[in-house]
């Protein structure tokens, strides 16, 4: 059971920021509290005892949702519902509706968020293999003397280990930001032990675009979750495949490398053979997505991975 | 602690309260409102029972801390029919039987309340999705889902209100009609209280210190300082038992809190009442038991052998109960056998998850009564043995059952009412415990895990004339109702067939593992699995259809069971005769190699794959796409 002795709910960065130094080192910082509830239980950390709990979810600066100019500016309080319900959004993180809808269920969504999601740093975090595809950045906040200061850093950057980031003690984060990618197919594959409520135990976010010719692969992004301690772009298989024209043997042989990059202390085997074969659907389905002909993707390509 | 001011407008009322800082948005509806049509059966946000609208969205209440709901328009399961009459979906829940326990239908009409509103012509699949929250235990989600659909169906009129109608059966004509459940308008609108939802003047929270050990012999149980923490009214253990400490369904060895030793990890050893459950949990938490661990037994084969270390004092040997059965000359007959199919099978350990955590409230009356309310599935056999245990007269002991969220057997054993009922009469107050969802997954009874050897001896033309069977199955720390188990295991399973030579052995041990209990089919399950298994490997050996091997060996009306029963009629021919005409059964025996030029795969009436694609993928594509333009 989670107690505290107060609950804060800052209005603005300043109050937030006042009450994380009023409080410094008693303190947590919540935004969905969809995690932190349950894992305050018996068999988790069991009954945890929180000081003072502040609440992040209401600041403006944090539930900022702009496209503009290609780019886009994600409030690190997003609730992961509006990914599917957000048009600007869909249109500019066409990955994201694919992944939020097999993320937990209608209800969770509507509360957990982004940011917390890339905070607790799960090494199988659903939203971080399509934020890292988009080469996202975070925008994190301190104040320091009286100001604040801003600094923004890559997502690879950011997620250090499990459940271990690089937001300081004092730092709140913001923002995700990263370019929109509304002209690339799309693909999403998560397995886990059920359809709702489950976390990965492997995802893949896959985004394709193809040539103008629809003739190649103008550009791949491979990123996955749940076979390391962190969420990792696959760059290997994306250079393998970035200019060309996808054939069996190139997709298999790209496939491949996925298996070697398994880190996982549990089942290895069982994930070397999940994660080749997500690459190899997510790929085809991606590329079908962006638009593939039957010349690009071959309907014999399509029936044996997609 | 400094208090959290909650203002809010709760079912069209303004509130305003004072909560602890830590409350979730659930405790503020259960315990300051009492509204307690949202239940908590997880308290991790897993299960749905506790779905509630904040300014028009559905969220999971145990996962909202109340402060974040301060100033918001809440809407509960009670808000859906304030106007006296149930809403169009709450009737066809109650059309359609989709309520049975009821202890997640709450949840389930707030969900499809959500999913109706989100999208009135909202598609089947999308039911399903946006339902994939909540989690239902009796139903298997069939009658379910034709409630929502049935309600969007007459919300936008594409069937006449008349459909929520109970349909017209002819005087008398039950078997077959669709009769609406008398209990499905209380469970729809959250009115039905559940031992957990029920309060008394005065009443004490209790909370239960478990043990960490699965073997350990109890040394000193100190409770001194947590009788003296502010709050606490009593602290009971089983030196508080006056009577004959034991309960069981067969054999009475289990007490009410663990006696001079710990026999499983979560056996309760002391419970605590006190003025709320945190005050009760954290005297729990002081209270000082020095254990001495014995060796620890895990396994049932283990259990049997010699020197195997000792569960109970009374069973040496570790068997709770052995069930023979013998019949005909078994090794003649395999002689004589073309073939011999033998293997050895293995089942696991099961929970029942029934949505509703185990829960009880108990006085004292003012006849002197001890009343235990609970949803005990046996509370005759409970009264029994409660006043045996409290050495009272019959008479001075009373069971109420209240209405119980799931069972599936699992609450079919006294595990906790013994400590409630000593409670209630050591503090004159009335007492309350709920289990979280933690405390029932460790404390309570499994289904059985089973081993077993399985030999079965066919001729050629696919007669079974022999069968060898002989299951060793993990009883646990107590016996509960491991020799019923063991009982039906041994009489059903060999299954539906006549078998002239027969042996069958099924052994209940004890060991240090958690108890395994009644759970649906209550021994059956796992003989059956091994016993079909059997015949389909048979059925391939001897290349016949699997159908047909069955009908070879099935009994008729008239058979005489193993155990001497003469059956008047049997049903299994023409079970066999609609399974194979539903599942579109192409003839022939098994042969993995067919593959993917089954005709009989995906064919009308099949389920498809799990998919989330209602909204997103490639059907909803299209759509998803104009929509974005």
């Amino acid at each position: 059971m989670l107690t505290c002795d107060s609950y804060l709910s800052p209005a603005t960065l300043e109050e937030a920021f006042e009450a994380m130094a009023a409080n410094a080192g008693r303190y947590r910082l919540v935004a969905g509290a969809t995690d932190i509830l349950p894992w305050a239980r018996e068999g988790r950390a069991g009954d945890v005892h929180i000081p003072v709990l502040i609440d992040v979810a209401g600041i403006p600066e944090l539930n900022r949702r702009e496209v503009e100019n290609g780019k886009v500016r994600l409030g690190a309080a997003t609730p992961f519902q509006r990914f599917i319900d957000n048009k600007a959004l869909m249109a500019a993180l066409p990955v994201m509706p694919f992944v939020a809808v097999w993320f937990a269920d209608d209800q969770i969504r509507e509360s957990a968020t982004i940011g917390g999601n890339l905070v607790n740093a799960s090494p199988a975090a659903d939203g971080t293999p399509p934020l890292l595809a988009h080469d996202a950045e975070v925008l994190l906040a301190a104040r320091r003397n009286g100001t604040i200061h801003h600094r923004k850093l890559a997502l690879s950057k950011f997620v250090e280990g499990p459940g271990r980031t690089a937001l300081g003690e004092d730092e709140i984060l913001l923002e995700v930001q990263c370019a929109a990618l509304p002209k690339h197919g799309v693909a999403f594959e998560k397995v886990g032990q059920r359809r709702s409520l489950v976390i990965s135990t492997v995802c893949v976010a896959a985004l394709v675009e193809l040539d103008d010719t629809n003739r190649k692969l103008a550009d791949v992004r491979l990123a996955v979750a749940g076979i390391g301690p962190v969420p990792r772009r696959m760059d290997k298989i994306e250079a393998a495949l970035k200019g060309q024209m996808p054939s069996a043997r190139l997709l298999e042989d790209a496939a491949a490398i996925a298996g070697d990059l398994v880190a996982s202390r549990t089942r290895q085997e069982y994930r070397r053979e999940v994660v080749r074969g997500f690459v190899l659907r997510a790929l085809v389905n991606a590329a079908r997505r962006a638009g593939a002909n039957d010349q690009l993707i071959t309907p014999e390509l399509e029936a044996r991975y997609a | 602690m400094p208090e959290l001011k909650f203002e809010a407008t709760v079912n069209g009322r303004k509130v305003a309260k004072s909560v602890k800082p830590f409350s979730r948005l659930l405790d503020f509806l259960r315990d300051d409102l009492n509204l307690t049509g949202t239940k908590e059966g997880c308290g991790a946000g897993e299960c749905g029972t506790c779905s509630v609208f904040v300014n028009g969205t559905l969220v999971k209440s145990c996962l909202v801390p109340a402060a974040k709901a301060r100033g918001t328009t809440i809407e509960t399961v009670e808000g859906l029919a304030r106007s006296g009459e149930l809403s169009v979906l709450q009737k066809s829940f109650h059309k359609t039987g989709a309520s049975q326990c009821g202890y997640c239908i709450p949840g389930m009409v707030m969900a499809a309340t959500a999913a109706i509103r989100a999208n009135p012509l909202v598609s089947n699949d999308e039911i399903k999705e946006r339902l994939g929250g909540n989690i239902c235990r009796c139903t298997g989600y069939s009658k379910i889902f034709e409630a929502v659909e049935l309600a969007r169906d007459v919300m936008n009129g594409a069937r006449p209100a008349t459909a929520l109608l109970e349909d017209e059966v002819d005087e008398g004509q039950f078997i077959g009609a669709n009769v609406r459940r008398l209990d499905a308008p209380s469970k729809v609108s959250g009115k039905l209280k559940y031992a957990g939802d029920m309060l008394m003047p005065d009443m004490l929270h209790v909370a239960v210190l478990r043990s960490p050990h699965a073997h350990a012999r109890i040394v000193s149980i100190d409770t001194s300082a947590a009788e003296s923490f502010p709050g606490v009214e009593g602290i009971v253990t089983s030196a508080d038992v006056p009577g004959v400490d034991g309960f069981g369904v067969f054999v009475q060895d289990q007490p009410i809190m663990a006696r001079g030793k710990v026999r499983y990890v979560g056996e309760a050893v002391a419970a605590v009442a006190a003025d709320d459950e945190l005050t009760a949990k954290r005297a729990a938490a002081l209270i000082k038991i020095v254990y001495e661990p014995l060796p620890g037994l895990f396994d049932a084969d283990e259990a049997l052998k010699p020197g195997a270390p000792v569960i109970h004092d009374y069973a040496p040997n570790n068997v709770t109960k052995h069930i023979p059965i013998r019949k005909g000359d078994v090794e003649k007959a395999f002689s004589e056998c073309d073939l011999i199919v033998e293997n050895d099978y293995e089942t696991q350990q099961v929970e029942h998850a029934y949505l509703e955590p185990e829960a009880g409230l108990a006085y004292v009356d003012h006849d002197g009564v001890v009343t235990v309310i609970s949803p005990s599935q046996n509370i005759t056999h409970h009264r029994h043995m409660l006043a045996r245990i409290l050495a009272k007269p019959i008479n001075k002991v009373r069971f109420i059952m209240s209405p119980v969220g799931g069972g599936f057997g699992g609450k079919e054993d006294m595990i906790y009412q013994g400590m409630l009922a000593l409670l209630a009469m050591k503090t004159g107050k009335p007492v309350r415990l709920v289990f979280t969802r933690e405390e029932s997954i460790a404390s309570t009874a499994k289904r059985h895990p089973a081993r077993i050897h399985y030999r079965s001896g066919f001729l050629k033309d696919g007669r079974l004339r022999a069968v060898s069977l002989r299951m060793v199955s993990d009883g646990g720390a107590y016996g509960l109702s491991t020799e019923g188990v063991m009982r039906k295991a041994a009489i059903l399973g060999a299954g539906p067939y006549d078998i002239p030579n027969l042996q069958v052995d099924t052994i209940g041990v004890y060991t240090n593992n958690t108890p395994s209990g009644a759970f649906r089919s209550f021994g059956a399950l796992q003989t059956q699995f091994a016993t079909e298994t059997q015949m389909d490997i048979a059925a391939e050996q001897l290349k016949l259809d699997p159908f047909e091997i069955r009908r070879i060996n099935i009994m008729r009306n008239g058979a005489v069971t193993h155990t001497k029963q003469k059956l008047g009629s049997v049903s299994i021919a023409r079970v066999l005769d609609a399974l194979e005409a539903v599942s579109a059964w192409e003839k022939g025996a098994p042969a993995p190699q067919r593959g993917e030029t089954r005709g009989d795969l995906g064919s009308e009436g099949a389920r498809r794959a799990c998919a989330l694609d209602a909204r997103f993928g490639e059907r909803a594509e299209a759509k998803l796409k104009t929509e974005v333009a």
